[in-house]
């Protein structure tokens, strides 16, 4: 039999050789040389209690969006609309704590607040994902159009009703609501009270230092640990891959593409709707600006964490590792005064594009060249 | 002779002005290979996405297994059991082989989680039967020859009930080897009698081989059909060129 010698070509590997080729292992390198050289250019400040706190805050926030733009890049769309989305969740769910429900329906409790805004933003993610699927249109030119739409929306929103941009000074709400405490209070404590009985976690007086991490850790966690299940365990992931691999072939066995898109882009709204949760009850803050490039980052990471461009390739570990590597980098510069934070931005570029050509290079190795 | 399995007939499809099709009969029978051979505009194409639930026929009546039938969505047409493998085989080059075989039509256990084991078995079985040993269902199905995915694409659409499998220009863009290799799956799954076998070619030779009946099409319209036996190459020669004599053509040639 001809094709039965043929298909034995593919040769057989290793358990380290398929290990070397899963997608994530070159987000994982580049992880572990950013760790090693952070500890010790900061002399292991970026690592102690309150670094580690500070780095996993930044790495969450990014991860949270990152995990959203990935699971649609991987469907084949993109979303440029995240970061005004998280400016707009984060508006409408300021403005409802400070001044009421809409239509003079009372005042606003945090979980309301939050409800009205997800169901606000779900709402928005369904609209774009629909003119996405219907018109046929890119979704780098449809969410582009939202990025401003959604910005302008927000701004305006703030100066008819609040007269000014920005929102500060509302209630510390974690005290007495238990949702807000769980957006943006302190998560595992545990951890710390452990390093503390160990010895650890001092402050200067000797008395624990840090308490527990910021709770975006936790969602972080919680949405790429669902993300990962759902793309390489489900019936779901399977549609995922396939949307944005060969639209047209997934189609023609019953994927109902469509749908499948529409659902990411409400995911990724989502995710920048607990990103901006996270944020307004951890500061109890809003301002029009919050999220502004966000989208980019996202999109980096997803990149950075070997996500395909061209959509049907990616995994949500590597985005995982993406995240920690560059939130990592944007918060050196506290650890490391001495360098000029501009070079975040150097940085990000330079791995993004070597990124670009490893991620062509897996894709290429994947498909036998073509 | 037995009821065939699927009928076609009269088939007319117009596009506005534009008749596509101009009554179209075929008749496919189980365990056959029905060769539909015609050339670039003939409607070769037309006439399977009609039958595949693509396309709705103007006017004219498709019957399975003696009872009219009408198509309004592909799932229309594979639930009826027209299983059809298009040119481009509608596979993902980035996803392994078991999730292309079951790419929509997962088999799912608790939570909507996929039953990877049992779909792993489920493809490398389906696949071998049909002669195609491979060692590792997970690999990217970008990984594979031309003829393999066909091959896959064929499987498919047999595990998943097809009683008449359409073949668009399997051996087209393919290379000798690889083309005697669909061929040999054509002859396999003929040999399991039940399933019946539309077989779409440019290609004569290929046509013989593993042909049993034949339906020429021209310019949308059955100029000529018949069994292996019937049909001399001559004959078949003259209704591949769309009817014109070979004689006609030579003499054209030798004026230019």
């Amino acid at each position: 039999m001809a094709n039965a010698n043929e298909a034995d070509r593919l040769k057989q590997e290793t358990g380290l050789q398929k290990l070397l080729r899963r997608p994530e292992i070159g987000s994982f390198a580049v992880m572990l040389v950013i760790i090693v050289a952070l500890a010790i250019a900061s002399e292991g400040k970026s690592f102690n209690a309150l670094g580690l706190k500070n780095n996993i805050a930044i790495i969450a926030q990014y991860g949270i969006i990152a995990t959203g733009a990935a699971v649609l890049m991987i469907a084949g769309e993109f979303d440029l609309s995240i970061g005004s989305m998280i400016g707009f969740a984060g508006m409408s769910m300021a403005m409802m704590l400070k001044w009421g429900l809409p239509f003079g329906l009372g005042e606003a409790t945090p979980f309301l607040a939050f409800i009205i805004t997800l169901a606000m933003t779900l709402a928005v993610g369904w609209l774009i994902g629909t003119v996405v699927v219907r018109s046929g249109l890119s979704s780098f030119i449809v969410t582009l159009g939202f990025l401003f739409f959604l910005r302008g929306v927000t701004e305006v929103s703030f100066r008819l009703i609040n007269k000014s941009t920005q929102i500060s000074g509302l209630p510390d709400y974690k005290e007495e609501s238990w949702f807000a405490n769980i957006m943006g209070g302190d998560v595992f404590g545990w951890f710390y009270d452990l390093w503390f009985m160990l010895g650890g976690n001092l402050n200067r007086r000797g008395e624990q230092w840090v308490e527990g991490f910021d709770a975006r850790f936790l969602w972080w966690l919680v949405i790429a640990g669902v993300a990962y299940f759902i793309l390489s365990r489900t019936q779901i992931g399977n549609w995922i891959y396939a949307t944005g691999d060969n639209k047209e072939a997934a189609r023609a066995n019953g994927v109902p593409v469509n749908r499948v898109k529409i659902g990411l882009f409400m995911f990724t709204a989502f995710c920048a709707t607990m990103f901006a949760a996270c944020q307004v009850f951890d500061t109890n803050t809003s301002d029009a600006a919050k999220g502004n490039l966000m989208e980019l980052f996202a999109i980096a990471i997803a990149v950075v964490g070997g996500t395909l461009m061209t959509g049907g390739f990616g995994s949500v570990i590597g985005v995982v590792f993406g995240a920690i590597t560059v939130g990592l980098v944007a918060n050196a510069v506290f650890f490391i005064p001495a360098i000029d934070g501009a070079w975040f931005r150097v940085f990000l570029g330079a791995i993004l594009l070597a990124a670009v050509f490893a991620n062509e290079r897996i894709r290429k190795r994947i498909t036998g060249g073509i | 002779m037995a009821e065939p399995y699927l009928r076609v007939e009269g088939l007319v499809k117009r596009f506005g002005p534009f008749t596509a099709l101009g009554g179209v009969d075929l008749e496919v029978y189980p365990g056959e290979v029905h060769c539909l051979l015609g050339d670039n505009g003939a409607g070769k194409s037309t006439l399977i996405k009609t039958l595949a639930g693509v396309h709705q026929p103007t006017e004219g009546k498709i019957y399975i297994e003696g009872k009219p039938v009408a198509f309004r969505t592909p799932r229309d047409a594979s639930d009826a059991g027209i299983g059809t493998v298009y040119q481009d085989l509608a596979v993902n080059p980035l996803l392994s082989v078991t999730r292309n075989f079951f790419m929509g039509r997962e088999l799912k256990g608790l939570l909507g989680t996929l039953r990877m084991d049992e779909m792993n078995k489920i493809a490398h079985d389906e696949m071998l039967k049909i002669g195609i040993d491979f060692s590792d269902p997970t690999q990217a199905v970008g990984t594979m020859s031309g003829g393999q995915r066909q091959t896959l694409a064929i499987a498919r659409a047999i595990h998943f009930g097809a009683k008449v499998l359409i073949l668009d220009e399997p051996t087209s863009a393919l290379g000798q080897k690889q083309q005697m290799g669909v061929l040999k799956t054509i002859k396999r799954v003929r040999a399991r009698g039940d399933i019946a076998i539309i077989f779409i070619t440019h290609n004569e030779i290929h046509s013989r081989l593993v042909g049993d009946r034949f339906t020429f099409l021209a310019l949308g319209k059955t100029i000529g059909a018949g069994t292996n036996s019937e049909i001399g190459d001559e004959e078949m020669r003259r209704l591949m060129s769309g009817g014109a004599e070979m004689g006609d053509l030579k003499q054209e040639l030798a004026a230019i």
